[in-house]
């Protein structure tokens, strides 16, 4: 009884995984671990507004695909600022690229020089 | 990308390696992480289901142009906060919601939570009997079945008669209740 008591007044700390969510949505969680999403819902604002909104989909397969889709549409935005970055640092220092070119260039030349003459 | 790998990394760990090299790759992962959540929150507030998603691409994209300008401590919490602040723009600019949104709330967010006062629990289960004996019928009877008989909501409602989100309401204004008795009578005693 007296720690059901300090159950009331202690934050509930554990994070629920996305799966044990969607389990939770689906209805397919027993009733121990419901109980366990349901209590890190009162701790967390978050959790809580979130399942309050999970729940008003119309179907819940739509939420895997929308997450899906989201996941895509990031990793698109984050390679497209990657490639920005690396064009912008060749536009920044073209000088240090056309060196190490220069580098190159002569060193095949003197590699085809001494091949062809020593 | 494959997140899984990334499981045992905590946000924190994630964040610092992010002001460390500023490679998205690491907001990628942490974004990811909440995605679902996102959605949740958005849908909460939007009521459509395409308005959310796009909702959740805005707060993606402002997260990751605006992370930098700010020293976050709990991502988790600066993120729910950027995500209503969208979601409660949105319903402003569509007239739907007049209250002004505070636009400190984004540098800096509501870390209550995180830095709740601890109270010492000897104390704490003196007065708990009595505090719990002075909410009103309705918290008291939510709050005892939900953490003194461990019953979902789904069981309180059944039992109760209430609706789900009277259920909710109880138990979570219940618990806020108690605590302010409580350090009440901490403060007095």
């Amino acid at each position: 009884m007296a720690d059901d008591l300090k159950d009331i007044l202690s934050n509930n700390n554990n994070e629920i995984d996305n799966r044990q969510l969607m389990d939770y949505l689906r209805n397919q969680l027993n009733n121990t671990d419901k109980h366990e999403v349901e209590s890190t819902m009162n701790d967390d604002a978050f959790m809580n507004d979130a399942v309050e909104g999970l729940q008003n989909f119309d179907a819940k397969k739509d939420v895997q695909t929308y997450v899906t889709q989201l996941h895509d549409d990031l990793q698109k935005e984050l390679s497209k600022k990657k490639k920005r970055k690396d064009k912008r640092r060749i536009k920044e220092q073209p000088w240090v690229y056309l060196a190490i070119i220069i580098v190159l260039l002569l060193l095949v030349l003197c590699f085809v020089v001494l091949k062809n003459y020593l | 990308m494959n997140t899984e790998k990334f499981k045992h990394i905590s946000d924190t760990e994630l964040l610092h390696y992010f002001n460390n090299d500023k490679n998205n790759e690491w907001l990628g992962i942490l974004l990811q992480r909440y995605t679902l959540l996102l959605l949740g929150v958005c849908m909460k507030y939007l009521k459509n289901e395409e308005e959310a998603k796009d909702a959740v691409q805005q707060v993606f994209l402002k997260v990751i142009a605006e992370l930098h300008k700010y020293k976050v401590d709990y991502f988790k919490s600066w993120l729910y906060m950027v995500a209503k602040n969208h979601c409660l723009m949105q319903l402003r600019n569509k007239g739907q919601y007049n209250a002004e949104i505070n636009e400190q709330l984004l540098a800096t967010p509501d870390e209550t939570q995180a830095e709740e006062s601890f109270i010492q629990k000897d104390i704490v289960l003196t007065n708990m009997e009595t505090a719990l004996q002075q909410l009103n019928k309705e918290q008291r009877e939510c709050v005892t079945l939900f953490y003194l008989q461990k019953k979902t909501y789904q069981e309180i409602t059944a039992i109760t008669n209430y609706s789900l989100l009277q259920v909710k309401s109880h138990i979570q204004n219940g618990k806020r209740n108690l605590k302010i008795m409580l350090q009440a009578l901490q403060q007095n005693g």
